[in-house]
């Protein structure tokens, strides 16, 4: 189980941070840091900078991500912003505009 | 909706949280926590921060208020600094609180009743203690007015002219002294030496004029500086002449001098 899961239907005007595991189906304004995994669900919309180990979006991320490992867009997923990562794959059916730095 | 969210015990949230569904903390929250779900707070569950929900079950540490809108349960551990609101309230042996505690709430009515007639009958015996107190101070403050009038049948009535008397007597001595002329023998006398043949005297000559004098003494002293001089002094000899003798009040007062 993840350490941290945002539901559908609960809104954080804020920062989170931490060293866990995240996952968000609901709604996030703000910043998210973690060393651990990012998963952004079908229903989440996101409007924050995230950082983490890696990233998978299948819902709606607005905000520049940097991520230590990789980033995935699943297909129905939308990501607006600059992206650094090692490893980043856009899935047939995605959407993704911004910057992308795989130097890292 | 319905469903539960965690914030993981390693996890900080800076800020509000709010929606619906239930929610877990076993992190840190720094803010105000709002959900329509039930809200539980770990054991190493931090909130700083009012939290609402519908029944909150806490044992960790909460500095804010609780509001649930079924329940508030603080678990053995739990440390809670801040006021408490909600219909049923649970605070388990080994929890911590501090702050206010109010049972009752939106959803149950009765346990709002409840709490109400208890503030409210508070209230008004509280105005109706006032008011037997109010009544009795004005009541003692009447009964002086009136014990006053009763007694100055009695008593006050008699010690005014005594009391004026004397009081009337010892100004002269005052005007006297300003006058020193005409008044100064008389008084000096009086204190000094028995002054039967001057009381004598004057008492007859003034006895006319007493009346007056006495009456404007008492509403205006400073006219008496003028004409009270001589009626004081034939007062305190008319009182002696027709009751007893001036000579045993004057006698004594020489006598008592004297031995001193």
């Amino acid at each position: 189980m993840a350490g941290t899961v945002i539901g559908e239907g609960l809104t954080i005007e804020g920062d989170i941070s931490g060293d866990e595991e995240i996952v968000i189906h609901g709604n996030l304004r703000g910043r998210l840091t973690t060393t651990d995994a990012v998963t952004v669900g079908g229903t989440a919309v996101v409007g924050a900078d995230i950082t983490g180990a890696s990233l998978s979006v299948a819902g709606q991320v607005t905000g520049d991500v940097t991520a230590s490992e990789r980033v995935d867009i699943q297909a129905g997923g939308k990501l607006v912003g600059d992206i650094k990562a090692a490893r980043f794959t856009i899935a047939d059916g995605a959407s993704f505009k911004g910057n992308v730095d795989m130097e890292i | 909706m319905g469903e539960t969210s965690v914030i993981g015990a390693g996890t900080v949230v800076s800020g509000h949280i709010r929606g619906q569904g239930s929610l877990e903390i076993l992190g840190r929250v720094e803010g105000d926590v709002s959900v329509t779900g039930n809200v539980v707070i770990g054991p190493a569950g931090r909130v700083r921060g009012n939290v609402s929900g519908a029944q909150l079950s806490i044992s960790g540490q909460v500095q804010g208020d609780l509001r649930g809108t079924l329940a508030v349960l603080l678990e053995a551990g739990a440390r809670v600094a801040g006021d408490i609101s909600a219909p049923r309230v649970g605070i388990a042996p080994g929890a911590l609180a501090r702050g206010h505690v109010q049972t009752d709430g939106e959803s149950a009515s009765a346990a709002a009743r409840s709490p109400a007639p208890v503030a409210r009958p508070l209230s008004p015996p509280l105005r109706v203690a006032p008011a037997p107190l109010a009544p009795v101070a004005p009541a003692r403050v009447e009964a002086k007015p009136p014990a006053p009038v009763a007694p100055a049948r009695v008593e006050a009535k008699p010690p005014p002219p005594v009391a004026p008397a004397r009081v009337e007597a010892k100004p002269p001595a005052q005007k006297l002294e300003p006058k020193a002329p005409l008044p100064a023998p008389t008084p000096a006398r009086a204190d000094v030496k028995a002054p039967l043949p001057p009381p004598k005297l004057p008492p007859p000559n003034r006895e006319l004029r007493k009346p007056d004098p006495p009456r404007v003494v008492a509403a205006a002293p400073p006219q008496a500086e003028f004409t009270p001089v001589r009626p004081i002094k034939p007062e305190p000899r008319r009182p002696p002449p027709p009751v007893v003798p001036v000579l045993s009040k004057g006698t004594k007062a020489k006598k008592k001098k004297s031995h001193d």
